[in-house]
């Protein structure tokens, strides 16, 4: 049993590539001295490593899906898709923070460690097959992000995004992990494959102690990505935080919590079972709501970071929807989105920090005019606006439209209409900032200084899958379809 | 002809407008406006040359012309196009009408002349791509992306509450589409996921009369819920009442070049959709809902006719007038018979024909008095004697007037008896009724026409110039259009006789 232990760990590379990333900065930052020239290595060595652990996740995906280190953990074309997107929303997260002036100078290398350290938190949950495994992940990530939350130190709303993050946190854990312990008492194991057997066999009495566990269950995982009821930390963590940190924040863990997800309703509930039926209930009624409550809510914000943090409860909301069907479609629709998502919410928040650094603040009225003087930064903005908003011929278009596909394969109108509904809701605040851009006359004819060409490039470059993955999804889509889950 | 069908020309042509004025530097405006001039025309002329390869004996679409190249062959959606005799005179009318908006915002645009012209190509794009669509993901593709230019043509060039109207007009119409959305999805999957499942055509046929799904935990018949959600989508763009509320607002702020866009293409979008999608899929929900259709449609008439009386601001009066005619289309689209739908497909290209005259005259007065009012807000005239001072505007306002008046001897005469006809057996009260609208009609024109024209000379009109050579020239095309069509309307009638013809026989079956 123990030499099997170490016998995969050729799958297991990338990960362990970001572990030494890790501690190599960690050395290079103790050892050197403070100075510009430093950073720029730190921030090199940063792009390398992840450059090459996304080049050992490619790698992965051609060798076939296996359990490994004792079946605690899988390496499957599904959780390498979602950790390839995760890299890069990382990657896209380390250079905001380094053109960024909303983290302190001194402070970015610690922010670039700790990206890290949560990157490696939510590629062990998009991996993980067992609750241990499960737990370890969702801790790593949690608690490294407490921390980075309130990495504006003398910032109170930092501050208070930082506690508030870690109180709501650890009090989910602790749901989570009551309501674990239900479970592995019940069905005698943690292996996940394990469980969903015993699951079939049952009692009534059993059932019903279950049913709250799943319950308690999705909390935990539910919290991680912001869903309704759990969401409440979310906005203020989001608009507290540093805006790179809250970029990482849209992406990363919400990614990672949604593989989770999305690991545990398919091996879970793949047959039929009565408590089948309770979790895609549970699942329609998260869903619908978190969509409805995200989009509503975000109507009135002031704060387009905020307003940015209500639009992904509701895009949350809308991956949630892409489970309720359990099969490879709905898998397929939510890996899609994630993958338009992921270069959405960049451009957003590249966009908005520029602004932001530029004004001290990130109201709405900050991109009066924006258009007038940077067309380009404009129309890009405009562009994932509405792609946003789910509008074609872009990617967010096409990106909805497979979930609805997954949604009315499976007979599930109801919440089809729904999620078609919140895309007119969640129009009307798109279009705000899109109005404000192009509609208004400029506030002021100062020059933004973080719209040099490099930054301008790096934004295009960004937008450009937003565009093309709206008319030729082809490729990305037979990517997400060969994204399968390996059950073991 | 392979790579050289004529149908994506049409429909790339305008794109190749946008490339070249992106190009062009923002300074050089007159080479900006010239590029355009001559792509709508080239765009024109193609139309042109589609209808004299048009066949009008075939009743389907002209299998000669017709474009079917796969796009994305996973999901079965195809880059298909088509043109049959509902589709040609709108495609006829929008290269029309795109090619003289062009000539009229010659002068008439003054601030980012650029991105107006870009913008306003894009639009003719994706309006032909609407009328040319034979496959439903690129047909709603098209629908959407159309409500881009069209929010920047409102929002950035508009009047005083361009924004309202902008966001108004946008979010209205997305409304209706997402829910259109969802029943193209729910077709695709009842169908089985199949080489056709987003084909028009191989949808078309009431294959859908037996099913049902579950709502909310009601059983619904499919046929009528997708029915009624599609009936919504294209209800807000004709605009049908109560979801017309968008419409004066933005008639009244969108730049003259846009109004006319507006009401002669874009409003027809909604009834052409009805006859495309709508009533071919679903043929029994549409007989089922056909009574109800031809209410509102009356509503519409009467509704739109009492509105449009108590405007004071000339083009809100147009507007609501615009309400009315449309109301018109749908009472010949509910008549189900041959010559109701014949006189709704007509009236759709005479309306166009006659609100673009109306709108561009607005426009042109507009230049003059930068005000729209007939009567100011604080009670004195906003024009007066205008007969007098500027004559030739006045013979050409008069032509436009009458023929949207319905006038026999002009376009509008022809199509709204013709509706009158098809829809009397059926609706003998609705009839009766909308004639009364017609009634109404002649009044608020009329009354307009005399608080505007005739009376004593208004001090304020005393030094406006009459219509320019320019202007004279891009009217002359649709007063020839409005009386042509008036006295010989045939060459209309002829081009859709036999695919109208061939949908009248589908609904009858039901």
């Amino acid at each position: 049993m123990y030499l099997n232990y170490l016998a995969n760990v050729g799958r297991y590379i990338p990960e362990l590539l970001l572990v030494v990333l890790m501690i190599g900065i960690i050395i290079l930052e103790t050892t050197y001295a403070e100075d510009e020239k430093n950073k720029k290595y730190v921030f090199i060595l940063t792009c390398v490593g992840l450059v090459a652990t996304f080049a050992s996740l490619v790698a992965n995906m051609s060798g076939k899906a296996e359990a490994i280190f004792s079946n605690s953990m899988i390496i499957d074309p599904f959780s390498t898709v979602m950790k390839m997107v995760m890299v890069l929303g990382t990657l896209g997260a380390v250079y905001l923070s380094t053109i960024s002036k909303d983290i302190y100078e001194s402070l970015k290398t610690e922010f670039i460690i700790m990206a890290i350290g949560v990157l490696i938190g939510g590629m062990i949950l998009a991996s993980a097959n067992n609750m241990l495994m499960l737990y370890l992940g969702i801790e790593t990530l949690s608690i490294i992000s407490y921390v980075m939350a309130s990495l504006k130190k003398n910032d109170e709303r930092s501050s208070e995004a930082g506690l508030k993050y870690a109180l709501f946190g650890g009090v989910s854990s602790g749901i989570m992990l009551f309501g674990m312990s239900h479970m592995f008492g019940v069905l005698g194991t943690i292996q996940f494959s394990g469980m969903a057997a015993n699951i079939a066999k049952l009692d009534h009495t059993q059932m019903l102690i279950m049913m709250p566990s799943f319950v308690l269950f999705f909390a935990g995982i539910g919290y991680k990505i912001a869903a309704v009821p759990f969401h409440m930390w979310s906005p203020d963590v989001y608009e507290g935080s540093p805006t790179p940190v809250t970029t990482f924040f849209a992406i990363v863990p919400k990614l990672a919590g949604i593989s989770a997800l999305i690991r545990v309703t398919m091996i879970f509930f793949l047959t039929p079972s009565a408590l089948r039926v309770g979790w895609v209930g549970l699942m329609m009624i998260m869903a619908a709501l978190t969509m409805t409550v995200g989009n509503v809510t975000a109507i009135g914000q002031k704060s387009v970071k905020r307003m940015l943090a209500y639009s992904s409860i509701s895009h949350a909301g809308i991956m949630i929807a892409g489970l309720v069907m359990i099969n490879d479609i709905g898998v397929r629709a939510v890996v899609f989105y994630g993958i338009t998502y992921l270069f959405m919410t960049l451009v957003a928040f590249y966009v908005t920090s520029i602004v932001q650094d530029k004004y001290g603040n990130d109201h709405f009225e900050r991109f009066q005019g924006l258009i007038y003087r940077y067309p380009f930064m404009g129309i890009v903005m405009s562009v994932v606006m509405f792609s946003l908003t789910g509008l074609p011929p872009l990617a967010g278009f096409v990106a909805k439209f497979n979930i609805l596909n997954a949604l009315i394969n499976s007979k599930y109108y109801s919440l089809a209409i729904i999620l078609a509904l919140n895309s007119v809701i969640s129009a009307f605040y798109y279009l705000k900032i899109v109005r404000l851009m192009t509609l208004k006359t400029q506030e002021s004819n100062e020059e933004i200084e973080g719209f040099g060409f490099l930054n301008q490039v790096i934004i295009i470059v960004m937008t450009a899958p937003v565009l093309i993955l709206g008319i030729f999804w082809d490729s990305i889509m037979g990517l997400a379809e060969g994204a399968k889950i390996f059950i073991k | 002809m392979h790579g050289l069908d004529l149908l994506s020309w049409i429909l790339w042509m305008p794109i190749i407008g946008v490339l070249g004025v992106l190009l062009l530097p923002n300074e050089k405006t007159t080479a900006i406006k010239t590029w355009a001039l001559i792509n709508t025309i080239i765009t024109f002329a193609l139309t042109l040359v589609l209808w004299s390869k048009f066949n009008q004996d075939i009743p389907g679409m002209q299998q000669a012309l017709s474009v079917r190249i796969p796009w994305i062959p996973q999901f079965h959606i195809y880059y298909a196009l088509g043109v049959d005799g509902i589709s040609l005179p709108m495609i006829l009318l929008t290269g029309l009408l795109f090619m003289l908006c062009i000539l009229s915002s010659w002068t008439q645009i003054k601030k980012s002349i650029k991105a107006y012209f870009a913008l306003l190509l894009l639009l003719q794009s994706t309006v032909l791509g609407v009328f040319m669509s034979l496959d439903f993901f690129l047909f709603y593709v098209y629908w959407e992306v159309m409500l881009l230019p069209m929010f920047f043509l409102i929002g950035v060039w508009g009047g005083e509450n361009r924004e309202y109207a902008a966001v108004k007009f946008f979010l209205y119409t997305f409304f209706g589409s997402i829910l259109m959305l969802v029943g193209i999805v729910a077709l695709y999957y009842v169908t089985g996921q199949s080489e056709n499942s987003f084909n028009i055509l191989a949808l078309s046929g009431g294959k859908f009369t037996t099913q049902t799904l579950s709502l909310f935990g009601q059983t619904v018949s499919f046929s009528k819920l997708f029915f009624v959600f599609m009936f919504i989508g294209f209800a807000i763009k004709v605009p049908v009442f109560p979801f017309h509320t968008w419409l004066p607002h933005a008639h009244v702020q969108a730049p003259t070049a846009i109004s006319v866009i507006l009401a002669g293409v874009l409003l027809k979008m909604g009834t052409y959709g009805f006859l495309r999608i709508a009533f071919p899929i679903f043929p029994d929900s549409a007989k089922y809902f056909a009574h109800a259709i031809a209410w509102l449609g009356l509503i519409n008439v009467i509704y739109g006719a009492l509105c449009a009386m108590a405007q004071t601001d000339v083009k809100k009066l147009i507007a609501y007038s615009s309400v009315s005619h449309m109301g018109f289309v749908m009472l010949g689209l509910a008549a189900m018979t041959v010559q109701g739908m014949n006189g709704a497909v007509l009236q759709m290209f005479n309306h166009g024909t006659s609100t673009a005259m109306m709108f561009f005259m607005i426009g042109i007065i507009y230049e003059r008095s930068h005000h729209r009012w007939i009567v100011k807000p604080d009670g004195s005239r906003g024009y007066g004697g205008l007969y007098t001072q500027l004559p030739v505007y006045s013979i050409i306002f008069i032509i436009g007037m009458f023929a949207s008046m319905g006038l026999p001897g002009l376009s509008g005469f022809i199509s709204e008896a013709l509706i009158f006809i098809g829809i009397y057996e059926k609706y003998t009260t609705i009839t009766v009724l909308a004639l009364f609208g017609l009634l109404i009609g002649a009044a608020y024109l009329l009354w307009m026409f005399k608080r505007m024209f005739f009376g004593d000379v208004n001090p304020e009109i005393k030094n406006y110039p009459d219509m320019t050579k320019l202007e004279v020239a891009y009217m002359v095309p649709l007063c020839v259009a409005v009386i042509l069509f008036g006295i010989w309307p045939s060459p209309i009638l002829n081009m859709m006789k036999a695919s109208v013809g061939q949908l009248v026989s589908l609904l009858a079956t039901f």
